[in-house]
């Protein structure tokens, strides 16, 4: 496990041997995190992986098996949720569908006692740092969208004013541009609050636009712990490599990859290719010849699906020198060596 | 079929006419009779409003009062115990819940009669199956409560519980769990998770079941006259003493508009708050 600590604030929250188990099953095994002050981290892992546990866990609303979490040196671990200073967005948003929006954003504060003004005033505050009209205020949540919803649970978690802010997937139902929307105010959000962000996700694309750190989860344990470009540039193993998304893993045996039969010098059991990294023509080192499938314009890019050796090969080329490549065509292609990352695995 | 005609009347016509004949007709006659003079047995034209004079007069009030103070503390006994019922068998769901749920539910099945005169024999001084079986285990006396006030309620408790226990039970899973834990995370302790999160959200169930609970208990006699003895009269026991032992159709009938308009003054406020079809629709 290649642990980092980028930075030297204090830490905020403090996890050791963290272990929840539901029956036989351990849904979180023994995870041991320091997380500074101030730090955004995505949790992220495949469903199943025990990260909805962990942030649970962390939230109060599972209790550990074993282990212990302390904030500032506090021991928590048997606080309840509601004497936590700490507050979970929901995957499923959990608003209160029979108040208002403002009613929403204001739950915190009245559970609190305060003054029925002050709420107001600070709610009005909150809606406008999640950027909604004051309008929004008497508005029932159930007449809000998607994104409104997303945001009106995002300042009634706020409104608890705590000091960690949880976040179990609540992007995860989101369409696809709305919700790149939505990560680039939740990281420009982390940035101007100054508040710890810890996130939930299964998507490291995600993760890796938001995040300060990332860890990457598996049957209950982190496999990997590190910065987004150290995750991406050297994963630990096939597991972390392939959550990378549309990437290439070539497997090598001896001094030989597998599939394409081509030599290389091995650095390990798995080399990750990313797409742009593979080229059109024999211009790098490594060449191969492989047959043209789909291709898929992305804009300025376009996504070329290659077949070689039974496997699908993937290139992401500037859309000028993939215009005239057509479906079944056989195509000279080529890598450079030092571009691969190696993962020992 | 001309034009003019929608098919929605014709087709629904059948159920109209079945609505007005078993429902809207039975109310009609029984207003009918109560504009008709005293210990008639005709519906005549020749209406008098001498009957509701008698009602006010002849001291029907204090059956009437008896009526809606036990269907008022019917009410509340049974909703304060049916929450807690309905928690705990949400909260377990399962055999237990299953078998406790169907004990619950199966005496409505027997009549109330039976089960009444059961609970009579339950409570019987000395010999009953309580203070008789404490007598000769434990040569404890017991005093009884057959035949008073409270035997009556504890019966009507018993009776209703049912009705108030079901839809009290589908509020209550109407509660979403994560809306409870999302109180929680934001501060809030048992009792405020209770008053902002929980009440709101199973006030539907709780205002069916109340709404049933309290005109089945208004409408109810049985519970007074099995186990209540002669400590109290209800307005049911009344109207039907009025139609059979004084043969006087329309006494009867005038003190029983009387009790559907009274039922109706306080039902109608509570189901105009709440929104039915919005309720089943969620």
């Amino acid at each position: 496990m290649a642990s980092e600590s980028a930075t030297d604030r204090p830490v905020i929250l403090s996890l050791a041997g963290l272990t929840r188990t539901f029956g036989t099953l351990r849904a979180v095994d023994g995870i041991t995190l320091d997380i500074p002050d101030g730090e955004f981290i995505t949790i992220v892992g495949p469903s199943g992986s025990g990260k909805s546990t962990l942030v649970r866990l962390l939230a109060g609303l599972e209790v550990p098996t074993a282990g212990t979490i302390h904030l500032r040196g506090v021991d928590i671990t048997q606080v309840p949720a509601n004497r936590r200073p700490t507050a979970l967005v929901f995957q499923s948003l959990a608003l209160f569908d029979h108040r208002s929006v403002g009613q929403n954003i204001e739950f915190a504060m009245k559970m609190k006692g305060v003054a029925a003004d002050v709420r107001r005033a600070r709610a009005m505050e909150l809606l406008a740092l999640v950027r909604l009209p004051e309008s929004f205020y008497a508005r029932p949540v159930t007449q809000c969208s998607g994104g409104e919803r997303q945001r009106v649970a995002l300042a009634r978690a706020l409104g608890s004013d705590p000091e960690i802010l949880f976040f179990d997937e609540p992007l995860s139902a989101i369409d696809y541009r709305l919700r790149k929307t939505l990560e680039v105010e939740l990281k420009d959000l982390h940035q101007r609050t100054g508040k710890t962000f810890v996130y939930i996700t299964h998507s490291l694309e995600e993760a890796m636009v938001m995040s300060d750190r990332i860890a990457i989860m598996q049957a209950g344990r982190f496999v990997q712990i590190g910065t987004p470009a150290a995750i991406y540039g050297a994963p630990v193993n096939r597991f972390v490599a392939s959550f990378m998304g549309e990437v290439n893993i070539l497997s090598v045996a001896g001094d030989r990859f597998v599939v394409l039969d081509l030599p290389v010098v091995a650095k390990g059991a798995h080399a990750v290719l990313r797409p742009e990294d593979l080229r059109l023509g024999h211009g790098a080192a490594i060449r191969l010849t492989a047959m043209m499938r789909h291709k898929m314009m992305l804009g300025s890019r376009t996504q070329v699906h290659f077949e070689a050796g039974g496997m699908t090969l993937i290139a992401e080329v500037p859309s000028g020198e993939a215009e005239p490549l057509s479906a079944g065509a056989m195509v000279a292609l080529s890598f450079d060596p030092a571009s691969l990352a190696w993962v020992p695995e | 079929m001309n034009a003019r005609t929608s098919p929605g009347a014709v087709y629904a016509a059948p159920v109209i006419l079945f609505l007005v004949l078993a429902f809207a007709m039975p109310i009609v006659i029984v207003v009918w009779y109560s504009l008709m003079p005293p210990r008639t047995f005709d519906l005549t034209l020749a209406f008098t409003l001498e009957n509701y004079r008698a009602a006010f007069v002849d001291g029907y009030g204090k059956p009437l009062m008896w009526s809606l103070i036990g269907a008022t503390l019917t009410t509340i006994a049974c909703a304060l115990l049916a929450w807690p019922t309905a928690k705990a068998l949400h909260a377990h769901v399962g055999r237990a819940a299953a078998v406790i749920t169907a004990l619950i539910a199966l005496p409505i099945f027997i009549s109330e009669s039976v089960r009444l005169f059961g609970l009579s024999v339950f409570m019987m001084p000395k010999g009953g199956i309580l203070a008789g079986s404490l007598n000769a285990a434990f040569g404890i006396e017991l005093g009884s409560v057959l035949n008073t006030r409270l035997a009556a309620l504890l019966g009507m408790i018993y009776i209703h519980f049912p009705f108030m226990l079901f839809p009290v039970l589908l509020g209550v899973e109407m509660i979403p769990r994560d809306r409870v834990e999302a109180a929680r995370d934001l501060g809030a302790n048992g009792g405020q998770v209770f008053r902002e999160v929980e009440l709101p959200l199973a006030m539907p169930g709780l205002m069916i079941g109340g709404l049933l609970t309290f005109v089945l208990a208004l409408g109810a006699n049985a519970e007074a006259a099995i186990l209540g003895g002669r400590a109290v009269t209800v307005i049911t026991a009344a109207i039907d003493q009025r139609f059979n032992y004084g043969q006087d159709w329309p006494s009867g009938s005038a003190l029983t508009v009387l009790v559907i308009v009274v039922t109706v003054i306080i039902v109608l406020p509570v189901l105009a708050r709440f929104d039915l079809a919005r309720l089943t629709r969620r």
